[in-house]
């Protein structure tokens, strides 16, 4: 058992630490260790994950092996190299990361708002700016850091079992990245935007499912009434799965480059502002 | 250790200010904020925290002024406790106070080492591996407390620390508070409306009401002030001319029932026997008033400023 001093020593020095912004995310990825639902979402990613190296795997057998060669042309039809193939490692994925982000995203401000403990966050040397850029920065890197191994795994397994003649490109990380970190950013500032909304985390689940289903309903119907394809830029979902098919250079993308860039800076634009007002000490001016 | 002078604090630009126009010093030592509900006291911490931008007036505290840009560097120096019930429900005692101090700017090593020191020193034991969720309201308070002095501040703020407690809970935070400020040598503002609270523990005591201050002064001023009051007896009533010349002994606050109370103008209860053989008056009782903070809230709350206050 540790002996304690009988009474309270003096604290090291302060400033050795780390800046606010990081110790905000580090305690935000120790709540969400707590709440268990990586096991679920480990589980499914993982699936998801070995689909795609299992797909991979088998396109260099077919290519290769002599005895499967009549399934060749078969297999050419089935399992695309093109562009659309690139950009599909991350499509199923993005899906399924949209639940994650709500459950997790949905509570990262309206549980601070729960518990009361922004305004003890301010009374520290912490400031907005700072507690928006954690809430931002954690809400866009767990979609960054989930994706990333389905654009890093298939790649790499392309490039040892089948070197630069693979199904996946080898410039494919270049172009798929940039993508990940666009609709990680979406998914982020939506995530975060909505749960400053709402007062309780299970509310910000049901803000975010709301907004991007809301968002998406709204972009249809729009573009049913007027017949405005660029309304889709509205829908969330729709941006997320056309960045990693602009980037990969797809000739028939579910919108453009200027919606898709119109439609992503709106969202991001909206939801970090919203987030910003939301999380401002109600009755302080700092 | 804290100064202001015509401190106006508006929550917005047409809002009535929540503080009008306040001066006041107030050394090291533990110091009294008491006031009614809604009185001014956590507009008044938030002001000194820097979270709450003077409207008018100015002032510093620990040296760094009021609404300067580096805030931050003096929120770094007070610890605060809150009024209500800001825990991390979901994390235990000890991560949250470890959390809490790396906020501060502990390193993170030093903040879970530092955790442990200050839950020890505010009586949490092996409680404080558990979630708070299941903490009593004494252990919250508690651990409120410590989070508060995790990062060995000059100066806490410590806004209603006895809510919600019973009085063995009481009893044990005021202790708590009389030990952070003997043994750590850390100023404290405590703000509260329970005047027993304020008179077992402040050194200073500041009345706010209604954005104003009431009375300020120290603690051993107005117990001073409270020693000059006795309660008198005589065995017969007096006669107008006798009463009249009561006002020699110092003032007169109540007459009821042939029962005088007075406020003398020195602490010398001999010179009323002296006075009452000169009067030709039969004293029968001279009972010296304790006890009567609460008369000076109550007095200062309407109006008139108690005898002692400096304000």
């Amino acid at each position: 058992m540790p002996i304690y001093a009988p009474t309270l020593p003096p604290a090291p020095d302060l400033g050795q630490g780390h800046p606010p912004v990081l110790v905000l995310m580090r305690f935000d990825l120790a709540r969400l260790w707590r709440q268990r639902i990586g096991r679920f979402f480990g589980f499914a990613f993982l699936l998801v994950l070995l689909i795609k190296l299992t797909v991979i795997y088998v396109k260099y057998l077919l290519d290769t092996n002599a005895a499967l060669r009549p399934m060749q042309d078969f297999a050419k039809a089935v399992l695309s190299q093109g562009a659309e193939f690139q950009a599909g490692l991350l499509d199923p994925a993005s899906y399924l990361l949209w639940f994650l982000v709500a459950l997790v995203g949905g509570g990262l401000v309206a549980r601070d708002t729960l518990y009361r403990v922004r305004p003890l966050m301010y009374a520290h040397p912490v400031s907005p700016r700072d507690y928006l850029a954690a809430k931002l920065g954690f809400a866009s890197a767990l979609p960054f850091l989930v994706l990333l191994p389905f654009v890093l795994l298939p790649w790499a397994m392309s490039l040892m079992v089948a070197g630069l003649q693979g199904p996946v490109w080898p410039t494919a990380p270049l172009r798929l990245l940039p993508a990940v970190a666009v609709l990680s950013l979406l998914m982020g500032a939506l995530a975060v935007g909505a749960s400053a909304m709402a007062a309780t985390p299970r509310a910000g689940v049901g803000w975010v499912l709301g907004l991007v289903l809301g968002t998406s309903a709204l972009a249809s119907l729009v573009h049913g009434l007027t017949g405005f394809a660029g309304a889709e830029a509205l829908n969330p979902v729709m941006l997320a799965q056309s960045w990693p098919q602009l980037f990969a250079g797809m000739d028939r993308p579910l919108m453009g480059w200027i919606p898709a860039t119109v439609g992503t800076a709106f969202h991001i634009g909206l939801w970090t502002f919203v987030a910003a007002r939301r999380t401002l000490p109600s009755e302080a001016v700092i | 250790m804290i100064a202001f002078e015509n401190l106006e604090v508006r929550y917005s630009a047409a809002a009535p200010p929540a503080l009008k126009g306040l001066t006041l010093s107030l050394d090291r030592g533990i110091v009294g904020l008491l006031g009614p509900n809604g009185s001014g006291k956590s507009t008044l911490l938030k002001a000194l925290l820097g979270l709450l931008r003077p409207s008018a007036g100015g002032g510093s505290v620990l040296g760094i002024p009021l609404g300067a840009p580096d805030s931050a560097r003096l929120r770094s120096r007070i610890g605060y406790m809150p009024e209500y019930d800001a825990l991390i429900e979901d994390a235990s005692a000890y991560e949250q106070v470890a959390f809490w101090g790396e906020l501060s700017g502990l390193a993170p090593e030093a903040a879970r080492d530092r955790a442990h020191e200050v839950l020890y020193f505010v009586g949490l034991d092996e409680a404080r591996y558990r979630p708070v969720s299941g903490y009593s309201t004494g252990m919250r308070q508690r651990v409120k407390l410590a989070q508060a002095l995790v990062h060995s501040p000059e100066l806490v703020f410590l806004d209603e620390p006895t809510n919600g407690l019973d009085p063995d809970g009481r009893r044990r935070m005021l202790d708590l508070v009389l030990r952070v400020h003997a043994e750590l040598g850390t100023g404290v503002i405590l703000a509260s409306h329970l005047l027993g609270d304020v008179e077992r523990v402040a050194d200073q005591l500041v009345i706010l009401d209604q954005g104003l201050i009431k009375a300020a002064g120290s603690m051993a001023g107005l117990r001073r002030a409270l020693a000059r009051r006795v309660e008198l007896r005589f065995l017969d009533p007096l006669d107008a001319a006798q009463e009249a010349a009561l006002a020699e002994l110092g003032a007169v606050l109540e007459s009821r029932n042939g029962l005088y109370d007075l406020e003398l103008a020195e602490a010398d209860p001999p010179a009323v026997f002296r006075w009452a053989e000169a009067k030709g008056a039969t004293l029968i009782q001279l009972t010296p008033r304790h006890d009567r903070l609460d008369e000076v809230l109550l007095r200062a709350l309407h109006g008139a400023s108690p005898a002692g206050s400096e304000a």
